[in-house]
């Protein structure tokens, strides 16, 4: 019994989620930031679509993890 | 007293009419009861009954069942029959033997039966015993049934002082323990004996299937009479770590009613006499490692409550915002946290388990009505519930957080719980672990799709004057 079944836990330390969510957050605004910065330092005929996609992708994958990790932190468990 | 002399009469009836009926159908048993000794326990509002049978087959066949016999009246009240092999040693393990009730069609005057499968068949000649115990609840009716706040409780109790069997019982015993040493009254049904807190009927000898003699005690029981008339118990399962419940409790005084006025004075100042029979506080067991608990009703937190935890369990005590007399009613809300993996469990072929408590977490509590949902993770499929006891099952969709397609619900409906009945269920289901990143990767699609709204914004040319 005790080797056919084992206990299911949480895929990241739950003791991890407030930091996992300060860090993520804070790249993730980062890059959000540099995003608009390009956005606005940058005429239209010089920008590339390319890194504008990047950074934009890049950034929502660290705030959507930032954001989970922040619920999770709450105590919203999703 | 009128109340009584009915009573007796209407017994009287379901006797003459329960003989009438055996005359015309007594099947030819092959089993009979040497001895019988039944321990009614009636300390608490849970009328507990130790049976403990020597069963002896004196046909030619072997017997595999053997059956218990209960009153109509009584089996309505029945909530739980263990059976088990009494083996003699206290260290051996026991077995518990199926129960299960059975239809039988010419049982005189409706008396249920119920039939206990032996581990293995009683060869003719062998005797075996037998240690059953059974539970009512709702058995014990306060007569008189309205007193005031500072009078005790008095219930009756209605049993047989033989017991109701299909078989032939040899000599018989039964006590009753009874609370406290007040007893008002009880039957006296010769020989029989009431000393300090025990009353004593027996033994008899020689009783033939189906004969039972009515009897009533009339005893004081001032012990705290809680039903929970509905409780409804919220298992929500999240694979990020953490098993949430939320309790909705609708708890009753299920006693003597209270008349009259209610004093506060009277209550704080005198507590030993007034209002001896209310009941102000509970106790909750709760597994360890409990965390975010919190007890609530609609007009808030009540923040009279205290919280002991411990590595083996945890006590929740709590205090209602008022003491409850009898027929008085609470309700109010507990909630609380408990880490997931001392619940959740994957099997090797990859199947996923909740390993949990049926029941109420009261200690002394009998729930009429006891729904339990189990909440799954989105995502979940096949599920599937085993309980240690047939209950109602069906299924349902909520929709919480994140949610799309909504959680599958598993809904478990069971009457008349007792705190014996607090043994642990299964819940079953598949889960692909993909599904877990289902939530982040919406969020990340969500921020994704302002990033992409600013990038068109900014590269649409929306002037009408050409450059």
């Amino acid at each position: 019994m005790a080797q056919s079944v084992k206990p299911v836990t949480s895929p990241v330390p739950i003791a991890w989620y407030p930091t996992l969510a300060v860090i993520m957050l804070a790249i993730g605004l980062t890059v959000t930031a540099s995003f608009f910065i390009y956005e606005a330092t940058a005429s239209r005929k010089s920008r590339s679509l390319f890194k504008e996609l990047t950074t934009g992708a890049v950034a929502s994958v660290f705030l959507g993890f930032g954001s989970l990790f922040l619920l999770l932190a709450c105590g919203v468990y999703v | 007293m009128t109340m009584e002399a009915k009573f007796r009469f209407r017994l009287a009836l379901v006797l003459v009419a329960a003989f009438s009926a055996l005359a015309g159908s007594n099947s030819n048993q092959d089993l009979q009861i040497i001895n019988a000794e039944r321990r009614i326990d009636l300390t608490s509002h849970i009328v507990k009954v130790y049976l403990t049978l020597q069963v002896e087959n004196t046909g030619e066949s072997p017997a595999s069942e053997v059956l218990l016999a209960f009153a109509p009246v009584q089996a309505e009240c029945l909530s739980l029959v263990k059976a088990q092999v009494a083996t003699g040693k206290r260290k051996k393990p026991h077995h518990p033997i199926d129960v299960k009730p059975v239809e039988v069609p010419n049982a005189p005057n409706g008396a249920k039966l119920f039939s206990i499968s032996l581990l293995k068949p009683l060869n003719p000649a062998e005797t075996v015993t037998l240690e059953v115990l059974y539970i009512l609840t709702h058995t014990l009716k306060p007569f008189p049934a309205e007193i005031s706040q500072s009078e005790s409780q008095l219930v009756y109790f209605h049993d047989t002082a033989l017991i109701l069997s299909p078989y032939h019982i040899k000599k018989q015993t039964t006590f009753i323990k009874t609370p406290t040493k007040r007893i008002e009254s009880f039957t006296v049904v010769d020989p029989s004996n009431h000393a300090n807190n025990e009353i004593k009927y027996g033994p008899y000898d020689s009783r033939p299937p189906y004969s039972f003699s009515p009897v009533v005690v009339h005893l004081e029981n001032n012990n705290p009479f809680s039903v929970v008339e509905e409780l409804v118990r919220e298992i929500e399962i999240s694979h990020w770590g953490s098993l949430q419940i939320t309790e909705h409790y609708t708890l009753v005084h299920a006693g003597a009613r209270h008349k009259g006025v209610f004093s506060r004075v009277e209550y704080q100042s005198r507590q030993a006499f007034a209002g001896s029979y209310s009941f102000k506080n509970l106790l909750a067991r709760l597994p360890p490692r409990v965390h975010s608990v919190y007890y609530r009703d609609e007009i808030g937190n009540i923040s009279s409550s205290r919280l002991r935890t411990s590595p083996q369990k945890s006590e929740l005590e709590l205090e209602p915002r008022y003491p409850l007399f009898g027929g008085w009613k609470a309700t109010f809300i507990i909630g609380y946290g408990l880490p997931l993996e001392d619940f959740l469990f994957e099997s090797l072929d990859g199947t996923r388990y909740l390993n949990f408590t049926f029941g109420c977490p009261f200690t002394d509590t009998v729930v009429d009505k006891l729904i339990i949902k189990v909440i799954l993770p989105e995502g979940s499929q096949d599920p599937h519930a085993i309980t240690p006891f047939p209950v109602e099952e069906r299924r349902e969709t909520s929709y919480s957080y994140l949610d799309i397609v909504g959680r599958t619900v598993v809904v478990l409906e069971k009457k008349n719980v007792v705190p014996e009945m607090n043994t642990a269920f299964q819940v079953y289901y598949k889960f692909n672990p993909l599904f877990q990143l289902a939530e982040p990767l919406m969020l990340v699609f969500v921020f994704f799709l302002g990033f992409m709204a600013c990038v068109t914004y900014l590269n649409t040319d929306l002037s009408i004057r050409k450059q």
